[in-house]
C-alpha cells in the first residue's frame, strides 16, 4: 500500500487555499484539509471539496489521434515553426514556473502571452500592481468598514469567514449588488456616481471587488477612483489561482482580453492559438459560439493538465501532469508565494523542448524557479498593501446592455464543473407574474437560443434573473432574455 | 507476562527512538514492533512537516514509523478514517479511539484487525492559531520552537536556545487562543476505550520525561505489548502506587475542568429563542459538505440522506442537510470538533450538534465510542 | 377575495391498516373537522422517516401528526414500535431546535376510532391556531 500525499493549492480562485491531495496506488484522489495553511486554515468551499473532478487527466493528441508526449511536442514544433498570426493565452490556472516557461515560447515566436483580462489595457499601467496584488487577507478582519462589490457566498466563499470575523471585530459591511447578502449590514443598489457619497468609506475601509476576463474596465476605474478619493484600501479578487503571478511575469503591454482574441480569430488576424491551461470553451459565456469560432483556426495547440472540452477541438494536445503533482509555485491575491510539494516537471520539460525547437532557449525547472524567485518575488516577501500610484481617472458609466439575466461568475462557471447549481434565481414577484408552480421549470429565450431551467426564489430586485451556471442562452455578463412558465 | 488491567511504565530500548519520541518513545516502538512482527500490515503515523504541521500517512515501512513524530498538540485531525479497510495499528487520542469504535459498529472498520494505541490528551490546538499565539502571547518566533508540553494547567514552549516559557491555559483561552473549543468541554482525557492507554501522566522520579505510563485495556493491548517486548523494542515495569495515584489525580482535575467549561460553553437558551439562534448560526452555510466529509463517525458514504434530500434549489428556512445531520448524529456524535474546524463559514457546528447530542446521550446513559454497546437509536426491543 | 381566517395546515401521516381507516371512518361518520388537514397514507407508521416530517415542516406545514396502529396491533408485527423509537429522537430534536411541542404529535388510532381521529385533529388545530404559523414555513406559502 503506497499512498502519495501532495501539498497543493486550490485552483478555484486566487485566494490560494492550501490543501492535501491523497493519491492511492490506483490513482483515486481524495481531498484532505491542510489546517496549517494561513490563507484558509484548511477550510475549502464547494469547489475545493470537488477538486478530484477538476483534476481529470488529459491525454496527448496529435490530429485527433492519441500520441505520446514526445510526438505531440514534435508535432507542435512543426506546426508553430514560422507560424504567422499567432496568439498565446494563459489565464493563470497553472504554476508561476509553467507560465514563465510559456513566455519563453512566446519570445521564441516573437509574440506575447495574453492573460485574458482585457480590462488591464484600458487602465493606466501605474494602477496595475494594485489590481494584481491586493491586501493581506488578515487585514480584512481588522477593517472598520467594508464595501463589497462581489457576492462572497457564491464567488469567493473563503472570504465569508473573513467578513464574519471583521463583523465580530466591529466592522460594518455594505454590499453593492443585486442580491441581498446575509452578512451585510446594508445592501444597496446604487450607481457608480453615488459610490463616494453613499458608501461612507474612509482610510480605515476596504473595498472588495473582482476582475475577471469579462469585467467592464469602466467599473474597475470607478472603483479605483473610489479608493483614491476616500483613501480606502482596495482588493481585486480574481478567478484563477495564479492570476497575480501571470500578471507579474507578463509583458503587461499589448494584452488582449478573451473577447478580443475571439474577435481576432473571427476576423482572421489570429490563425494559430496556443493555450496553457486555459479553455476558451469554459471561459466564454456562450460555449457553442466559442466552439464555432475556434473551428476557424488553422492551428489550435493546447498545453494542459486537464481533460477539458477544448481538448476535443485542438489539433495538438500536450498533456502535462495534474496541477497538484507539478513542481512549482503560485502567487495568491495577497502576493504570497505558495509552493506545491510535487516534484514533477513534465510540463516544463515539454515546453523547454518546444522552445528549443522553435529557436528559443532551453531551460529546466530549477533555472526557471530561481529566476522567478530572484526577479519578482523579492518584492513580495511579506504581503503588504501598496498604496495606489495613480490619479483619479475619467470614467464613463459601465456599459449597459439592459440584460435581465445576470451571470454570477464563480469557479463552477469558469470550469464548467458538475454541481448542484442548475437553476436560476428569481424573486417572488416574478413567480407570481409568470404563474410559476412549485417544482415547475422556467423557459428562457434569447438571441442565442432557449432553455428550460429550474428556479429558486430569493429576495432580488424585480425583473432580474441570476444564474450561477453557464446557460446556452447567455451571451455576456448580462443577457436580454424572455422568461415564461413552462 | 502482561495481562489486561496492568498498569506499567515503559520506554523504547533503542536510544534514538527513546530520545526522539515524546516520553521515552514507547508508543513509537510498540507501533514499529507491530508492523515488524506482522501483527498488522500498516501503521498510521504523523509525518512531520514542521513543528506546527504533521500529516497522517498510512505506511508499511518500519523506518517511517520510527521517524514519525510523537504527540503533537497542534495537529487536530481525527485519524479514524485513515484506518478504514486496513489491517492497521495506530496512535489515537481518546476521540480517535471513539471514532474507530463507532466505525467498527457500522462495519467500516474491522476492530479485530485494528490496534489502537491510545494517548492521553489534554486538548489540541490549531496550527495557525498557535503560531499567532506564540507571537502575541509568548513573544517567541514560531520558527524557533522545538517542543511543547502541557503540564499542570500550563502550556510550555521550548525554544532553540534552550529557553522555556509557560503560560496558564486559562489565560490563553481567555485571550482567544489555546485549545480548540471542543477540547475544552471534553471529559475523556485518558483513552480507556483504546487497546492501550498511554501517556506521561504518572511518570515520576528519574523516569519523568523519559518513559510512558501504559494501562493495558484489553486482549489486543496485551498482544501489542507482548509483541513489542518479544521484538526487544520496549522494556516495561509495573507502575508504583504513587504513580497510579498521580495519574488518576491529573485525570480528575482535567475532567473537572471539562465539566466546568461545559456549563460556560453551553449557556441555556430559552425555548422561544432557540429556533432563531440555530437559524442565525447556520445562515452563512455555503453548502460545501465538508462537515459531513470530515465526520469520523459518519459511515453513510457519498449517497446519504443528508445530501440526497438536500438541494441548493430549495429555499427552506433551514437546510434539510443540517436538520438530518442534527438528528442523525444525536446518538453518535463524539464532539471531536472536526466539522467546526473545516467549516469555511466558521459555523460552530460541533457546538450546535452538541446541544442536541449531549442531552440525548446523557438521557440514555450512553456514551458513543466507549464500547460496543448498541447505539440507543437502534435499540428497538422486539419481542 | 376577502381575507379569510387563517387555519393551520396539518399534515397527518396515517398507516394503511389502522389510522387511515380511522380517518376514513371520521369522514363517513360526518364528524366535524377542519378541511385543512392533508392526509398522507403510508403502508406502516414504521415507514415514516424523520426526513418526511422535516420535509412537511420545511414545505410549510404548521403541524405534523404521526399516527399508526395501537401497540401490539401492527400489521407488520412491530413496525409501530420502531416508529416509537424514531419518534422519541425526532421529538427531542425538534424541541431542542425550538419548535413548539404542540406542532408534532404521535397517536395510535385504530380503523374504528373515527371520532377519536376527528377529536384529535380538532384539538391539534385549536392548539396550533393559538401558536400561529410555523416558524419554518417558507416565504410565499400561506
Amino acid at each position: 500500500m503506497k499512498e502519495m500525499i501532495y501539498q497543493t493549492v486550490c485552483p478555484g480562485c486566487n485566494i490560494g487555499c492550501g490543501l492535501y491531495i491523497r493519491e492511492s496506488e490506483e490513482g483515486a484522489l481524495v481531498v484532505d484539509f491542510m489546517k496549517s495553511s494561513s490563507a484558509n486554515l484548511g477550510k475549502l468551499c464547494r469547489f475545493g471539496m470537488k477538486l478530484p473532478h477538476y483534476y481529470s487527466k488529459a491525454t496527448n493528441v496529435v490530429d485527433g489521434k492519441e500520441a505520446d508526449i514526445k510526438t505531440a511536442v514534435k508535432a507542435a514544433s512543426d506546426k508553430l515553426k514560422g507560424a504567422k498570426n499567432v496568439a498565446m493565452l494563459a489565464v493563470g490556472a497553472t504554476t508561476n514556473e509553467e507560465h514563465l516557461a510559456f513566455t519563453k515560447i512566446a519570445d521564441a515566436l516573437g509574440t506575447v502571452v495574453n492573460t485574458g483580462i482585457g480590462a488591464y489595457e484600458e487602465i493606466p499601467s501605474e494602477c496595475h500592481p494594485s489590481i494584481s496584488q491586493g491586501i493581506p487577507l488578515d487585514d480584512i478582519e481588522k477593517a472598520g468598514r467594508i464595501a463589497l462589490f462581489i457576492d462572497p457566498y457564491v464567488q469567493y466563499p473563503l472570504l465569508v469567514r473573513r467578513l464574519l470575523a471583521a463583523k465580530k471585530n466591529g466592522a460594518t459591511i455594505v454590499s453593492v449588488g443585486c442580491r441581498d447578502l446575509n452578512l451585510a449590514d446594508e445592501n444597496l443598489s446604487i450607481n457608480p456616481a453615488d459610490y463616494k457619497t453613499e458608501l461612507g468609506l474612509d482610510s480605515n475601509s476596504i473595498i472588495i471587488a473582482d476582475v475577471h476576463p469579462h469585467t467592464d474596465p469602466e467599473q474597475v476605474k470607478n472603483l479605483l477612483n473610489l479608493s483614491l478619493m476616500t483613501g480606502a484600501k482596495i482588493i481585486f479578487m480574481k478567478p484563477f489561482v495564479d492570476s497575480t503571478g501571470v500578471h507579474l511575469f507578463g509583458k503587461g503591454v499589448g494584452q488582449k482580453g478573451l473577447q478580443e482574441i475571439m474577435d481576432g480569430i473571427n476576423d482572421g488576424s489570429i490563425k494559430t492559438l496556443v493555450t496553457l491551461n486555459s479553455d476558451l470553451l469554459e471561459l466564454m459565456p456562450n460555449t457553442d459560439e466559442a466552439a464555432k469560432t475556434l473551428e476557424k483556426l488553422d492551428n489550435l495547440v493546447v498545453i494542459t493538465s486537464r481533460d477539458s472540452p477544448v481538448n476535443k477541438l485542438a489539433n495538438i494536445v500536450i498533456a502535462t501532469e495534474s496541477l497538484y503533482a507539478k513542481a512549482g509555485s503560485f502567487m495568491n491575491v495577497e502576493g504570497q508565494v505558495l509552493n506545491n510539494s510535487g516534484e514533477s516537471t513534465v510540463g516544463i520539460d515539454a515546453m523547454s523542448i518546444l522552445s528549443k525547437n522553435l529557436g528559443g532557449e532551453a531551460f529546466d525547472f530549477h533555472a526557471i524557479h530561481d529566476k522567478m524567485m530572484k526577479s519578482v518575488v523579492q518584492k513580495f516577501t511579506a504581503p503588504k498593501y501598496s498604496k495606489l500610484e495613480c490619479k483619479v481617472m475619467e470614467t464613463a458609466a459601465p456599459a449597459e446592455n439592459g440584460g435581465n439575466l445576470i451571470s454570477v461568475y464563480n469557479p463552477f462557471m469558469w470550469c464548467d464543473q458538475p454541481d448542484d447549481n442548475d437553476f436560476v434565481i428569481v424573486n417572488m414577484k416574478m413567480v407570481d407574474k409568470l404563474g410559476l408552480q412549485k417544482g415547475s421549470m422556467i423557459a428562457l429565450t434569447s438571441d442565442a437560443g432557449s432553455v428550460n431551467v429550474r428556479y429558486t426564489v430569493r429576495d432580488i430586485p424585480d425583473g432580474l434573473i441570476l444564474t450561477m451556471k453557464k446557460l446556452p442562452v447567455v451571451t455576456g455578463n448580462s443577457t436580454v432574455v424572455k422568461a415564461e412558465a413552462v | 507476562m502482561v495481562k489486561v488491567g496492568d498498569m506499567l511504565v515503559g520506554y523504547a530500548t533503542d536510544e534514538n527512538v527513546r530520545s526522539r519520541g515524546a516520553s521515552g518513545g514507547l508508543v513509537t516502538a510498540v507501533l514499529a514492533a507491530a508492523l515488524e512482527k506482522g501483527l498488522v500490515e500498516n501503521v498510521v503515523v504523523m509525518k512531520h512537516i514542521n513543528e506546527f504541521e504533521a500529516v497522517p500517512i498510512v505506511t508499511d515501512n518500519v523506518e517511517e514509523v520510527l521517524a514519525s513524530t510523537g504527540s503533537l498538540h497542534s495537529v487536530p485531525v481525527n485519524l479514524a478514517k485513515y484506518a478504514m479497510g486496513r489491517k492497521v495499528a495506530m496512535p489515537a487520542k481518546p476521540c480517535d479511539a471513539q471514532a474507530v469504535i463507532e466505525q467498527g459498529k457500522r462495519g467500516m472498520i474491522d476492530l479485530d484487525n485494528t490496534y489502537v494505541v491510545g494517548l492521553n490528551c489534554g486538548g489540541s490546538m490549531h496550527p495557525v492559531t498557535t503560531k499567532k499565539m506564540l507571537v502575541e502571547m509568548y513573544d517567541i518566533d514560531p520558527e524557533d520552537v522545538v517542543g511543547e508540553e502541557i503540564e499542570k494547567g500550563k502550556l510550555i514552549f521550548k525554544t532553540k536556545n534552550g529557553e522555556e516559557k509557560a503560560i496558564a491555559i486559562d489565560e490563553l483561552e481567555e485571550a482567544g487562543f489555546g485549545r480548540r473549543e471542543s477540547c475544552r468541554f471534553c471529559t475523556l482525557k485518558i483513552p480507556v476505550n483504546a487497546d492501550l492507554a498511554c501517556g506521561n501522566w504518572g511518570v515520576i522520579g528519574d523516569m519523568a520525561g523519559n518513559a510512558t505510563f501504559c494501562q493495558v485495556m484489553n486482549e489486543k493491548g496485551v498482544k501489542l505489548l507482548e509483541n513489542a517486548i518479544e521484538a526487544g523494542r520496549i522494556e516495561v515495569q509495573p507502575a508504583s502506587e504513587k504513580a497510579i495515584a498521580i495519574r488518576a489525580k491529573v485525570n480528575s482535575v482535567m475532567e473537572d475542568l471539562g465539566s466546568t467549561l461545559e456549563k460556560e460553553i453551553f449557556p441555556d437558551i430559552p425555548d422561544e429563542e432557540r429556533m432563531q439562534y440555530y437559524m442565525e448560526q447556520m445562515e452563512d452555510c455555503i453548502d460545501c459538505g465538508a462537515c459531513k466529509e470530515v465526520c469520523p463517525v459518519c459511515a453513510c458514504g457519498e449517497d446519504s440522506k443528508c445530501t440526497m434530500f438536500h438541494s441548493l434549489v430549495d429555499n427552506y428556512k433551514m437546510s434539510m442537510y443540517h436538520m438530518v445531520r442534527l438528528l442523525h448524529l444525536s446518538d453518535s456524535c463524539i464532539a471531536c470538533g472536526q466539522c467546526s474546524d473545516v467549516c469555511p463559514s466558521d459555523i460552530p457546528i460541533t457546538l450546535l450538534q452538541s446541544r442536541f447530542s449531549i442531552p440525548s446521550q446523557r438521557r440514555r446513559n450512553y456514551q458513543p465510542g466507549i464500547n460496543l454497546d448498541t447505539p440507543p437509536f437502534f435499540e428497538v426491543i422486539l419481542k | 377575495m376577502t381575507e379569510r381566517e387563517w387555519t393551520p395546515k396539518i399534515v397527518a401521516f396515517c398507516c394503511n391498516w389502522c389510522s387511515y381507516g380511522g380517518a376514513d371512518t371520521a369522514g363517513m361518520g360526518r364528524f366535524q373537522q377542519p378541511a385543512s388537514t392533508r392526509v398522507i397514507r403510508v403502508m406502516c407508521s414504521g415507514r415514516i422517516d424523520p426526513l418526511h416530517v422535516f420535509n412537511a415542516f420545511l414545505e410549510g406545514a404548521d403541524a405534523v401528526l404521526v399516527t399508526g396502529c395501537h401497540i401490539g396491533d401492527c400489521h407488520y408485527v412491530n413496525g409501530n414500535e420502531k416508529t416509537q423509537v424514531k419518534y422519541q429522537f425526532l421529538e427531542e430534536m425538534l424541541q431542542q431546535l425550538g419548535l413548539e411541542p404542540d406542532r408534532l404529535h404521535l397517536n395510535w388510532i385504530s380503523a374504528s376510532e373515527g371520532e377519536r381521529f376527528a377529536n384529535f385533529i380538532n384539538e391539534v388545530t385549536a392548539k396550533v391556531k393559538e401558536l400561529g404559523p410555523s416558524p419554518l414555513k417558507p416565504a410565499g406559502v400561506r
